[in-house]
């Protein structure tokens, strides 16, 4: 997976959003690890990402008991 | 082995992705009556789809798109008429917890969360949906927003960005 800063652009959103992602490979998350002990643009977008994450992952809602049945029920319908 | 018909066979690839599609229309609709109509209309479009043999190698991001493209629509004609929000809308199922004041507090908290999560503008919305909620990598979501990768990157993390930032004026305001 392509770290865009290897290639030179430094760009910490879409760094920090590509890393807190879990998508970057081996090579490049080791060697984003190092660089965000340096640089503090970097550091401070993936706590935020990080949180942000949480948060978000926090919002999941369960599926209304009831809803699966209904849709189920709607194909078999539209399958007649 | 019997054979399966084509609505078992759709059903059975397709009832997995449920919580996915569930999340994602959440994104677009603000009653749930209309969330759940959202994802029965999917699921319908997905189903025709199916029949005409379109048939997907990977059914979230699949599915996941056919609901973005309907929820899309269904929001901006959401957008031109007003929208009725009650009470029962509002009100957000706490954890099964036995203490009454433990659950107003978790309420309050998917209370602050949803109204946060509303507040981001529609495509750091979507893009959220898509990745963190749904599941789908940024390559995927991607697709299914007919936007470059990098774009998606940036949308996901200014929305998430703006979520911590969101949440933690809330958090910093109970304090004060």
């Amino acid at each position: 997976m392509r770290i865009w800063l290897m290639d030179r652009r430094h760009d910490p959103e879409r760094n920090a959003a590509a890393y807190v992602s879990g998508e970057l490979s081996r090579r490049a998350r080791q060697w984003f690890e190092r660089h965000i002990l340096d640089c503090d643009d970097c550091w401070r977008e993936v706590l935020l990402g990080r949180f942000g994450r949480r948060v978000a992952e926090d919002a999941r809602e369960p599926v209304p008991p009831g809803l699966r049945d209904r849709v189920r029920a709607s194909i078999l319908l539209s399958a007649d | 082995m019997p054979l399966r018909t084509q609505h078992e066979e759709f059903l059975h690839a397709t009832m997995g992705a449920m919580d996915l599609v569930y999340n994602l229309a959440r994104r677009f609709t603000q009653r749930r009556e209309d969330t759940e109509d959202l994802v029965q209309e999917t699921y319908l479009a997905a189903y025709r789809a199916w029949c005409e043999h379109r048939r997907p190698r990977r059914v979230e991001p699949w599915i996941a798109t056919i609901c973005l493209n309907l929820g899309r629509s269904r929001y901006r004609r959401g957008v031109r008429r007003p929208i009725e929000v009650s009470i029962e809308d509002r009100d957000f199922r706490a954890p099964e917890v036995g203490d009454p004041e433990r659950a107003a507090e978790a309420a309050m908290d998917r209370q602050a969360l949803y109204e946060a999560m509303e507040r981001l503008p529609e495509e750091q919305r979507v893009a959220i949906a898509l990745v963190d909620l749904a599941g789908l990598s940024t390559a995927e979501a991607a697709r299914a927003m007919a936007t470059p990768r990098g774009t998606v990157l940036s949308r996901l993390h200014r929305g998430r960005r703006g979520l911590a930032a969101l949440l933690w004026s809330e958090v910093r305001g109970v304090e004060e």
